[in-house]
């Protein structure tokens, strides 16, 4: 295996487990924890199975005491992605928890998930939790975060201070719609993109055809990536 | 999509995307095959199917391509429920470049499945 993509999976395991900026580093924990319950659950089966997910009423098969809305997200960011909408957002939002700490566990939930996925597809055993770290989080929000691309605040890469870490000055991000999701939480985009983009290609790599950065080509990855969010439902 | 497409354009290539939206095959890739049944059986989640797309794929491209792919699968598998679950939208030439194969190929029907 190419030791960038191991590196950068042992490396987004491990911070898994360390202090978030809106969640301690055992609530991360419980979050992970949860979302691998979550493919195991009966309300999310019935709701998969239905045009409105939210006619289907119920309680959630959980694994933890998260609370009730952190416990809904989850399930649907890892049962049903493709429907998400902002009106469910809003009602997340509105039912207790904060938006940084929806992008942080949204973060952690899809992290979650790459590294299972990546495990599953290797024919390994999904692996064990990394131990919590400690510390309490520091609940700093970017002060340069704006409304108005997608459901919450974002730091676009005009906005980004001197005080934030370097989100978009790495390998020629450019600051596209889908970079700048997690931007809320600084810290869980970094995360995120420093494990994305070993999987995938860095920005700079992704126009590059005339070269091939991986052991399959160009086209075999973009086919497999269409392919992944036809299964997801995803259109971005 | 749009990757694959203009991977296409530089190689003078015309990529079919039907095949990949519908499972079917016929998009001109090599060896599409195994590559769309790792996918399909990754995210589903079958080891049965899986072990066989990974075995295909180890013995037609070998185990350092079989790795990528499990890669390629794993980030879009996390990258699609962060686009999802903030509600970002495409780019507008990004949007513009592919409203007509959206719509031909059932994609934008993803918008009206939202609740």
């Amino acid at each position: 295996m190419r030791t960038e993509l191991s590196e950068a999976v042992e490396r987004a395991w491990k911070a898994l487990g360390g202090c978030g900026v809106w969640w301690t580093g055992e609530e991360r924990l419980t979050i992970a924890r949860e979302a691998r319950a979550a493919r195991h659950c009966t309300l999310c089966h019935q709701r998969k199975a239905t045009a409105i997910p939210h006619a289907v009423m119920g309680s959630h098969t959980t694994a933890t005491t998260l609370s009730p809305p952190a416990i809904e997200a989850i399930h649907r960011i890892v049962t049903d992605p493709g429907r998400l909408s902002e009106a469910w957002y809003k009602r997340i939002i509105a039912t207790g928890l904060t938006e940084e700490a929806y992008t942080e566990l949204l973060s952690i939930v899809a992290m979650t998930t790459a590294i299972d996925t990546f495990d599953r597809a290797l024919g390994v055993p999904i692996r064990e939790l990394p131990p919590a770290g400690a510390g309490q989080p520091s609940r700093r929000r970017p002060v340069g975060a704006k409304p108005g691309l997608g459901w919450m605040p974002m730091l676009a890469p005009a906005d980004v201070a001197d005080d934030d870490p370097p989100l978009y000055a790495i390998a020629g991000r450019s600051g596209g719609n889908v970079q700048r999701a997690l931007s809320l939480v600084p810290q869980a985009m970094m995360q995120f993109w420093e494990m994305f983009e070993p999987m995938y290609l860095h920005q700079n790599a992704m126009r590059d055809f005339g070269r091939e950065y991986r052991a399959v080509s160009h086209p075999q990855i973009e086919m497999m990536a269409a392919r992944v969010a036809v299964q997801n439902q995803c259109i971005y | 999509m749009d990757l694959l497409r203009r991977s296409g354009d530089h190689s003078g290539t015309d990529y079919g995307l039907d095949g990949i939206v519908d499972g079917n095959g016929g998009s001109g890739v090599g060896h599409e095959k195994e590559l769309l049944a790792f996918v399909d059986a990754a995210i589903a989640g079958s080891l049965t199917e899986t072990t066989k797309a990974r075995t295909a794929i180890e013995a037609g491209l070998g185990r350092e391509a079989m790795i990528d792919a499990a890669a390629v699968i794993a980030g879009f598998d996390a990258i699609t429920r962060v686009a999802d679950g903030t509600g970002i939208p495409l780019e507008p030439p990004k949007a513009e470049a592919s409203a007509d194969w959206r719509a031909r190929l059932g994609i934008d029907d993803y918008w009206t499945a939202k609740v």
